[in-house]
């Protein structure tokens, strides 16, 4: 037998044995995945791939670090270069000197080969500088050894291509060497040392190089490493949905509301917790975890695929469901503390590389809990039931719902008048006072901008939004229906609101159930009636100011601009960016429903956020919510902060002058 | 044991101040537009029968008298609560009424109703506050009456209640079938139902019947009670300075208050 044919049958067996090992691991996660239900949403297809591009090879989501970025890029990108090489390694195993086809040779695709594999090199050289020096804190809570090992892997891996590379060219047998000028400056270190000696470094390189590549691809499957595989789809199959709208579910049918069982879960969400490569920036970027805070969103993963492996491992092996050991999803593995303490601002799912969402998970837990077993915090009980008794959240409210028009012309569509546009006060601002005059300014400019619109008065009600959010979706239906009814009683079609919270509701979530509106917050219109020249700012303010994104209206809706762009019309009006701004915007503490609870333990995020505020220097912060304005106020002045929080609306009536 | 709760659905009593109005013609609370709420003592009071029930078995049964179509809500949240099965007696005049007018038709359904141990009521509607209703319907009922009540144990056929008076609390040993008017405590905060008991609440039998049906005459309204004139209170506000130093102002300060009899 030849030399050839019996390292060819050698490899052949390891390489068999090896991608044996592996397919059996993934087709063992593939199974975990598909114990949940839901659609596969394959269309549209052209969108779905071009997202798929952009995100992934473009790595837009990891280049939010930039040098964490950098360095992936140079691996990920030099993973995909240099597979070229590993077909090439594994070719020259049955064929002496082979290399791929048409472009193995081409001077620009060897260069290419050896730049990568230098810059491979180097993102493992940040890598290491990253962990073992700057040490940041989501990184060393992380599973280090894996990190250590899989860096160790690719080290290997590259220095032994370079040299099996290298060694090839000191031996001539490297016909393809012309572009490789790295590899040819290696070789040279070879000059003056005897043939036998470089050719056993060749094949020690060779049979290392081999050696390491096939053990990592058993090891893929395990662990964080499985993003590999994992992370192409599940960005291609994220949610069609707006990132705004939670999915609707069936109450009638279904057989149980919400998730307690790992089991409970939909596949792209269990797809999620395989995709999550535990960097950590969910936790990092997360209000509640920077307050001292229980909640951790990456451990929301991380512990979802612990559970789901292991309870998962038990379903597949069809152990009967009383016998099944697992701790309780929800209370032990997530105290309910770690469940309440999301604000559902989605910092987490902006953040993440892999395109996961936190949100939809939590809420699913949520939903048991309150639709199951009716446990939640007494005072997101008592705004639930004013709901549904009163039609509004704020129990207790010193004021009707129409107080804040006394003094202010505004037709009522319930009291029989027309417009062309429905003005949607929302709870937060009708029944807060605190609000009424970001309100009447709301109503001046409208008017002096000739606008036609009217408010239903009485016959508003809550559009549901912190039901849904609290995990009572029956109640949000029952609201939700009852509005669009009333929207459709009074033929609306147009609706413009200062809520994010409302402005979020009616435009992605009302559609679920056949509601269909133009929907405007109020700065987006505003900005238009400035562009349009409808409104024409004179006085000038003289004064710095900082903008407070809401969660709502920016990750969830896409709106960075709109408000900017008013405030950059108000004369006199400097503006100071925080350091958490638009898509990096720190919650004010209300969302999620957390405006009527919010767990005492460390710091309040409504009180981190006026840290913020401060460190600009400005004198206003500028809202574009009411909730966002109750909580900074409320935070302004228990920590006796000089930044009050004013409507942008009022911010731009103070600055029409009089007679405006 | 078998418990029948009394149901009173009033103006939500959390309303804001101003927008509460007395009808002149009618000289009651205006009722139109505004949200409608299981009157809180009343919510309580099926709290307790629910957990009654819930250690010693046996059904509970909501009954309710007011206009039909406004209790439709009140009735469903006490099924999705947890009561058995619900009893809706039709009258429009209802709102006028006061307690001796209602307890003799409430006391007519519970006879229909037949069987029963106990019957629970709020210790008073947070409209009114007559707190009239317990001991109307126990006379009617001929049925033991304890009124301001927070716990109750069954002991051996028997209850011993936990009643809170002026001086403390008293542990009153009841013997049924018995007229109870509950008050409040944590351990009988009304629970939240779930949403599989909403659901199943909508399959829950409520009996619809009407004074005509109990035999009760319409009497035109007053009983031997008469409401002469209702008024909102009026409230004003004062401020007063104290002069001095802070010793002389803390010193006046001590006697004002002692003369509105404050301190």
């Amino acid at each position: 037998m030849s030399i050839t044919l019996l390292r060819g049958a050698i490899v052949l067996l390891m390489l068999t044995v090896a991608a044996g090992v592996s397919a059996r691991k993934l087709w063992r996660v593939y199974r975990l995945i598909r114990l949940g239900d839901g659609p596969v949403p394959l269309q549209p297809i052209g969108r779905r791939l071009s997202h798929l591009v952009i995100e992934v090879i473009g790595h837009t989501k990891v280049f939010r670090r930039f040098s964490s970025g950098l360095l992936h890029l140079f691996i990920f990108w030099g993973f995909l270069v240099l597979l070229s090489t590993i077909i090439q390694v594994f070719g020259e195993a049955f064929v002496p000197g082979w290399t791929l086809p048409v472009i193995g040779r081409e001077p620009w695709f060897v260069l290419l080969q050896d730049v990568f594999i230098v810059l491979v090199l180097i993102g493992v050289a940040m890598a290491l500088y990253l962990r073992l020096v700057v040490r940041p804190w989501r990184l060393v809570t992380q599973d280090q050894f894996g990190a250590y090992l899989i860096l160790g892997f690719i080290t290997g891996i590259m220095t032994s291509l370079l040299l099996s590379r290298a060694t090839g060219i000191a031996l001539g047998h490297a016909g393809w060497a012309g572009g490789a000028i790295v590899s040819r400056a290696v070789a040279g270190w070879f000059e003056g040392i005897s043939t036998p000696v470089i050719r056993g470094v060749f094949e020690a390189a060779w049979w290392v190089h081999i050696g390491i590549v096939l053990y990592f691809l058993t090891w893929i499957p395990e662990g964080k490493h499985l993003h590999l595989i994992t992370l192409g789809p599940n960005v291609y199959f994220q949610k069609a949905r707006p990132r705004g709208a939670l999915a609707a579910v069936d109450i009638e049918t279904a057989e149980r509301l919400g998730a307690s069982r790992a089991e409970d879960f939909t596949w792209k969400d269990n797809l999620d917790v395989f995709a999550c490569m535990e960097c950590g920036r969910c936790t990092e970027v997360c209000p509640a975890s920077n307050t001292g805070k229980e909640l951790d969103p990456r451990r929301l993963h991380t512990d979802l695929r612990k559970q789901l492996t292991a309870v998962g491992a038990q379903l597949l092996a069809e152990v009967p469901p009383d016998e099944i050991k697992r701790p309780a999803l929800v209370g032990e593995v997530f105290s309910e503390a770690f469940l309440w303490q999301c604000l559902s601002c989605g910092a987490c799912v902006e953040e993440c590389p892999a395109g996961n969402d936190h949100i939809d998970k939590i809420v699913g837990m949520r939903r048991h809990l309150v639709m199951e077993e009716a446990r939640l915090p007494e005072n997101m009980e008592q705004a639930l039931r004013s709901m549904e008794a009163r039609g509004h959240p704020f129990r207790g409210a010193a004021v009707t719902r129409t107080a804040w028009t006394a003094g202010v012309q505004v037709k009522r569509l319930d009291q029989g008048a027309t417009a062309e546009w429905l003005l949607w006060v929302g709870c937060a601002a009708a029944l807060n006072e605190r609000n009424h005059p970001s309100m009447r300014a709301l109503v001046s400019l409208l008017h002096a901008a000739g606008m036609d619109f009217g408010i239903l008065g009485d016959a508003e009600v809550c559009t549901g939004d912190p039901a849904r959010r609290i995990g009572n979706e029956y109640l949000f239906q029952t609201m939700a229906k009852q509005n669009i009814a009333t929207l459709g009683r009074f033929g609306v079609r147009r609706i413009v609101t200062i809520c994010p919270h409302c402005y979020n509701t009616f435009k992605n979530e009302y559609p679920q159930f056949g509601g269909q509106y133009e929907v405007w917050h109020h700065t987006q219109l505003l900005a238009r009636l400035l562009e349009e020249g409808r409104l024409r700012p004179n006085g000038s303010l003289r004064t710095a100011v900082t903008f407070h994104d809401p969660c709502y209206l920016g990750r969830h809706n896409g709106e960075y601009d709109a408000p900017r762009r008013v405030l950059g019309a108000i004369p006199g009006i400097s503006t100071v960016e925080m350091a958490q701004c638009r898509d990096k915007a720190f919650c004010c503490g209300a969302g999620g429903g957390l405006y009527w609870f919010e767990d005492r333990t460390g710091e309040r995020v409504s009180h981190a956020r006026t840290r913020h505020v401060a460190a600009t220097g400005a004198q206003i912060v500028a809202t574009a919510c009411p909730f966002c304005t109750l909580m900074l106020e409320d935070a302004a002045a228990a920590t006796n902060a000089t930044a009050r929080p004013v409507d942008i609306a009022e911010l731009l009536a103070q600055s029409m002058g009089p007679g405006a | 044991m078998d418990t029948i709760v009394c149901l009173k659905q009033v103006v939500d009593p959390e309303l804001p101040q101003w927008d509460f109005a007395i009808d002149p013609a009618t000289k009651r609370q205006v009722r139109m537009g505004k949200p409608l709420v299981i009157s809180t003592y009343d919510e309580n009071a099926l709290e307790l029968a629910l957990q009654l029930k819930e250690k010693t078995g046996g059904k509970v049964t909501a009954l309710t008298l007011g206009p039909q179509g406004e209790v439709k809500d009140a009735v469903r949240l006490a099924l999705a609560m947890g009561a058995d099965e619900a009893v809706v007696i039709d009258d429009p005049q209802s709102p006028q009424r006061l307690a001796a007018d209602k307890a003799s038709v409430l006391a007519a359904a519970i006879k229909r109703i037949g069987r029963f141990d106990l019957v629970l009521t709020g210790c008073e509607s947070a409209d009114w506050v007559e707190r009239a209703m317990a001991p109307f319907l126990a006379e009617a009922l001929g049925a033991a009456c304890v009124t301001f009540i927070s716990r109750a144990e069954s002991r051996d056929g028997a209850l011993s209640v936990r009643r809170t008076s002026e001086e403390g609390f008293q542990t009153v040993d009841v013997r049924l079938p018995a007229v109870l008017s509950v008050t409040s405590d944590e351990a009988i905060r009304p629970r939240l139902p779930k949403v599989k008991d909403i659901m199943a609440a909508m399959r829950k039998p409520v009996a619809n019947w009407t004074r005509a049906d109990l035999g009760a005459e319409d009497a035109g309204g007053a009983k031997g009670v008469e409401v002469k004139d209702v008024s909102i209170p009026e409230r004003t506000t004062k401020v007063e300075f104290l002069e001095g130093e802070p010793a002389e102002q803390a010193e006046a300060l001590v006697a004002r208050l002692r003369a509105l009899k404050i301190l």
